[in-house]
């Protein structure tokens, strides 16, 4: 895993993977039919790629594309992982292309065979442990939410249903969130499933709604753990190599003032509106002095 | 079928065999119907129908009950069910009666004229067309056939059937005299007030050698009279019809329709308060003193006479148009009153009701430009609002529309009353073409115009005022013709002054109406520009007189009417004679910068742009060729350049939302904040609801320390309700921080960072806030 050193994003990356736990990235381009949709798929596919880079080992991202991505080697290869994973580890899926929908079964469109709905549910079961993240751009792709929908899983598909069935804006609006500041929403340097999913969301109903049209696709969120789960990091600020040590014992610091703010979020509706607020100043006080001062050491 | 408002239930229990009970059950009194004029001749309903006008209501309810009680063909029971109310048996038995007489035309048409009162003109035709197909001639069923086709758009057909009642030898006298009480109303509809007083006095002597019933012509006189100016013998007309028919309320809504729609809402308003005193079942004239009420701003009474003609008449589409508007309007809508509180004699100056929705983003805006064109115009002409000025802005375009006329379906932006006026917000226009500051400036305009001309000014001027205003004044200035106005004014379709009316009230081409707004706004250009501003405002109030426009002109600017259409003339030639002389090499050069822009041509779209603009370089509208070339400069990097096209584009009036956010970040870019902070405010006329221009404007606002007007666009920003609520709320919070009130910042501080708890700007703020605080307290 490679080793990042923000101190904002550790935090996080301390309080959901326990030590050791990997992330495996697998992003399958479909067939684009016409050349705009090649193009676009390829660069959607390549950003996410880019953006998993600084979340773990390159050797667990792969990238489907072209002939390569067909259904014999995708079954494969999500065996392979599979088989590769711990419990502790997670799996983060993209499926960036066309779906189809007959009324009955929901297919993801690659050259050859198709993937079935049955395929992905086998695939997205197939994994050790829980908390794994599949992203579905395609239309139609809203057909897979019943068959998908599990509360140990985040699944996001860029249509409600399977009747949603014109080419749709989201993926490359989620795709657009993986390295825009806009997105980060909560201010830590990544970009969590969640806050790609309401950056792609808000864009997409605000290019309609510009346009005077009514929105052909909804896109949908189902799972726990979606702010959680983090996709990508923009700015991380880098502790300087020649940073005096007590960065480290002040980053320490940091991290479990933020534990403890999490701590007290999660118990809000335990305390007071008043108390609430003067516990959380109190613990951001501390928490932006130690910053502060790992900047003043850091040169930063 | 005759669509159903009422339960089927109640329908069912009303067959025939037991049309007693129901009539006593469904009848409130004699309802209101037109006069028969002779079209029947059952002797025992013109006995009842003669109480009726003779005002004896109780005893021609008994009339009609006494018919349905006894044997009578079912076409009189019908009659009968019509006068009482209730028009599904009446329907029903009209029905009956048809398929016992299948060949009598006069049951097909007073079933077609019953349909007519339900507002379903299509099937009241069939009718009366079914009827002529049995009698050719039937002047009854082609006047029905003329009245349903005059809902919609035929004229040549309705006139036809008009021309068959009046050449007809065998015409019954009282078809005839509805066909001229038809053409009189069309006339003066169309303020062509000679012609309709000839009509009337065919009519009159129609009415006299044959004894037909003159309330009507009376009504019709006393509504010239008003229009007239007659003041004084308007009540004389209606007291002579009210004679001849007690409870006829039409004496008093006939001239309340011509005041209404001359603009004279307030007098309109008092004509069908005494239509309803003295006929309470006429739901017309409640639903159109409601409608007056809502333009004079009296919500509450409004609301309530729209309800009583709802409730007295479900069928009304207009009525129930009205009910669905003012569900929106009673629980969607807020006042705001400025100044907050009210200075002086405690009367705010202006009222802004807005959409809950869109009271925080909308607000500030439309009272700095409510308020500065209220500064602006009472300085201007010379005229101070004496009560406080409502603007109204609907978010939903269909919902103003309903409110302005009554029915949906028609494209206005606003519509002024009187001190009132309602307007399109934004959000009904998502594309760029809407600039509603524009449009705001100018409804203000009209509010001044017809104030201080107390209603009386003529329609063109009142327009060309707001036009004219709209470009010397406004928040665009500069003025501004459309390509197809260029086109009318290429081929000479202007119009002579005396004539400009019908330019907007009986347009004769597709484009009309907006030649003429374009007409009008240059006729005030020429007269400032050649005799000064001050003329107009002279000619403004001659119209509290009644004086007419051409002697306006002439006593104002001492040339008669037809010397000023030619000295006009003149001055459009001088001003417009290049471009209009050179209009098809404009177009074709406007055609091939659009064609090369698609095509990705970017050297040619900047050529062709340039073509364009050296012979018209005025042209800033949504298909400037400004906009391409700018867009053509930045395909070729050439950044310079591009800021140097939307520069002059904005400064000679463009306002396309998207240019104009691309120029204020070139401003930014350049450092040049002064010229940001004006093209952020003219994108916030055409498109307030995008957060980030506030966030971008806010920004250079607390670079420059003027923190209340950051604070404003912040707090419009975080309105918006933003993806980036951490980032939002912190940037009020950085405002009121400014601005030492630490409590609200430390508010809007917490959310953000509770939102955020790393976010460090947030962050670093609290620290200073906190140490702040400390020092105080050592």
């Amino acid at each position: 895993m490679k080793k990042i050193l923000s101190f904002s994003s550790l935090a996080l990356s301390f309080i959901w993977l326990p030590a050791q736990a990997e992330l495996y990235v697998t992003i399958v381009q479909g067939l684009g039919g016409e050349p705009r949709f090649e193009e676009q798929f390829h660069e959607q596919s390549r950003i996410i790629a880019e953006e998993s880079a600084a979340l773990t080992d390159d050797d667990k991202i792969m990238l489907f594309t072209g002939e390569d991505a067909t259904r014999d080697n995708l079954l494969q290869h999500f065996s392979s992982i599979s088989s590769q994973m711990t419990d502790a580890d997670r799996a983060a899926v993209y499926l960036i292309g066309h779906g189809s929908f007959d009324g009955e079964e929901y297919k993801f469109n690659i050259p050859g065979l198709d993937i079935s709905t049955a395929d992905i549910v086998n695939i997205m079961s197939g994994f050790p442990g829980e908390n794994h993240f599949m992203l579905n751009t395609s239309s139609t792709s809203g057909a897979l939410l019943e068959p998908l929908e599990n509360e140990n899983r985040i699944l996001i598909t860029a249509t409600r249903s399977g009747n949603e069935r014109n080419a749709t804006y989201f993926g490359q609006y989620f795709v657009e969130a993986l390295n825009n500041e806009a997105a980060d929403l909560n201010k830590n340097n990544s970009i969590s499933v969640q806050e790609a999913f309401d950056y792609a969301q808000r864009q997409v109903a605000d290019y309609f709604e510009s346009q005077g049209q009514l929105a052909t696709e909804h896109s949908e969120i189902r799972g726990d753990g979606a702010a959680q789960f983090n996709l990508a990091r923009i700015n991380p600020t880098e502790i300087a190599p020649d940073a005096p040590p007590e960065v480290a014992d002040l980053q320490a610091q940091s991290d479990a003032i933020n534990r403890q703010i999490e701590d007290l979020q999660l118990r809000r509706n335990e305390l007071g509106n008043q108390e609430y607020l003067q516990q959380l100043q109190e613990l951001i006080l501390e928490s932006a002095r130690i910053n502060e001062e790992i900047e003043q050491l850091s040169g930063n | 079928m005759i669509n159903k408002a009422f339960s089927k239930q109640a329908l069912r229990q009303c067959q025939s065999l037991l049309l007693v009970c129901c009539a006593g059950l469904l009848t409130e009194g004699v309802q209101a119907r037109d006069h028969l004029l002779g079209a029947l001749d059952n002797e025992t309903l013109l006995n009842c129908e003669n109480l009726h006008w003779s005002g004896q209501a109780a005893e021609a309810e008994a009339c009609y009950l006494a018919i349905i009680r006894t044997v009578n063909p079912p076409e009189i029971q019908a009659e009968a069910m019509w006068a009482l109310g209730d028009l599904y048996t009446a329907d029903e038995l009209f029905e009956q009666a048809a398929e016992l007489n299948p060949e009598n035309a006069m049951i097909l048409v007073r079933t077609g004229e019953l349909y007519m009162r339900t507002y379903q003109y299509q099937q009241a035709y069939d009718f009366f067309n079914q009827a002529l197909q049995i009698e050719p001639n039937n002047a009854w069923a082609h006047m029905g056939a003329a009245e349903a086709l005059s809902t919609g758009n035929n004229p040549e057909e309705v006139n036809a059937h008009l021309e068959a009642v009046q050449t007809h030898i065998a015409s019954p006298p009282g078809a005839r005299l509805r066909a001229l009480v038809m053409a009189i109303t069309s006339r003066m509809e169309r303020d062509q007030l000679d012609e309709a007083v000839d009509l009337l006095e065919d009519a009159w002597n129609l009415a006299e050698s044959d004894e037909l019933p003159t309330m009507e012509l009376y009504a019709l006189e006393a509504s010239l009279a008003f229009i007239n100016r007659r003041r004084d013998e308007v009540q004389e007309f209606i007291d002579a019809a009210l004679e001849e028919a007690p409870n006829y309320g039409d004496a008093y809504a006939i001239p309340g329709y011509f005041a209404s729609i001359t603009r004279f809402y307030e007098e309109s308003g008092e004509f069908y308060e005494q239509a309803v005193a003295i006929e309470p079942e006429n739901w017309n004239a409640h639903l159109e003193l409601g409608q007056n009420y809502l333009r004079l701003n009296r919500i509450e009474a409004g609301i309530e006479h729209v309800r009583i003609s709802y409730e007295g008449d479900g069928f009304n589409p207009k009525t129930l148009n009205m009910m669905r508007l003012l569900d929106t309007f009673s629980e969607d809508f807020v006042d705001l009153s400025f100044p907050e509180p009210p200075q002086g004699n405690g009367i705010p100056e202006l009222v802004l009701r807005l959409d809950r929705d869109e009271v925080d983003v909308i607000t500030p805006y439309a009272r700095e430009l409510a308020e500065s064109s209220m500064a602006t115009f009472e300085e201007r002409y010379g005229f101070e609002a004496r009560e406080p000025v409502i603007v109204e802005i609907f978010p939903n375009h269909e919902d103003f529309v309903v409110r302005s006329i009554g029915m949906p379906g028609v494209g206005i932006l606003g519509v002024t009353f009187g001190y009132l006026f309602a307007m399109d917000s934004p959000t009904g226009h998502p594309d760029e073409t809407y600039h509603w500051g524009t449009t705001l400036w100018h409804e203000m305009a009209h509010v001044y115009t017809l104030e201080a001309s107390e209603h009386g000014v003529p329609r063109w001027f009142s327009e060309g005022v707001s036009v004219y205003e709209e470009w010397n004044t406004g928040p665009i200035p500069g003025v501004k013709i459309p390509a197809g106005v260029l086109n009318a004014m290429a081929e000479g379709l202007f119009l002579p002054i005396a004539e400009l009316d019908d330019g907007f009230m009986r347009p004769s081409y597709e484009n009309q109406v907006m030649v003429s707004y374009m007409q009008a706004g240059l006729i005030f250009q020429f007269i400032s520009e050649e005799y000064g501003h001050e003329k107009i405002v002279d000619m403004l109030y001659q119209f509290v007189d009644g004086t007419d426009p051409v002697s306006a002109i002439e006593n104002s600017l001492e040339i008669s009417g037809r010397e000023f259409d030619r000295h006009f003339k003149q001055y459009i030639d001088i001003q417009y004679g290049p471009i209009l002389n050179n209009l098809g090499i404009w177009q074709e050069d406007v055609g091939a910068t659009l064609s090369a822009y698609q095509a990705g041509n970017w050297e040619e779209t900047i050529a062709a742009a340039d073509r364009a603009i050296f012979t018209y370089p005025d042209y800033v509208e949504q298909d400037s060729p400004y906009i391409a070339k700018a867009r053509a400069y930045a395909q070729l990097e050439q950044d310079d350049l591009k800021f140097e096209t939307l520069e002059t584009y904005w400064q000679l009036g463009g306002y396309s939302a998207s240019s104009l956010k691309e120029l204020a970040d070139s401003y930014i870019e350049r450092e040049r904040f002064n010229e940001a902070i004006e093209v952020f405010m003219d994108i916030h006329y055409v498109d307030p609801f995008d957060e980030e221009t506030h966030g971008k404007l806010g920004d250079i606002y607390m670079d420059k320390a003027l923190h209340e007007e950051a604070l404003q666009e912040y707090l419009v920003g975080l309105a918006l309700e933003p993806l980036d609520q951490a980032r939002a709320n912190y940037r009020v919070a950085s405002a009121y921080h400014a601005l030492n009130d630490t409590e609200q910042s430390m508010n809007y501080l917490l959310t953000a960072l509770d939102i955020a708890p790393q976010y460090r700007p947030a962050q670093q703020l609290l620290l200073e806030i906190s140490r702040s605080a400390n020092s105080t307290a050592n």
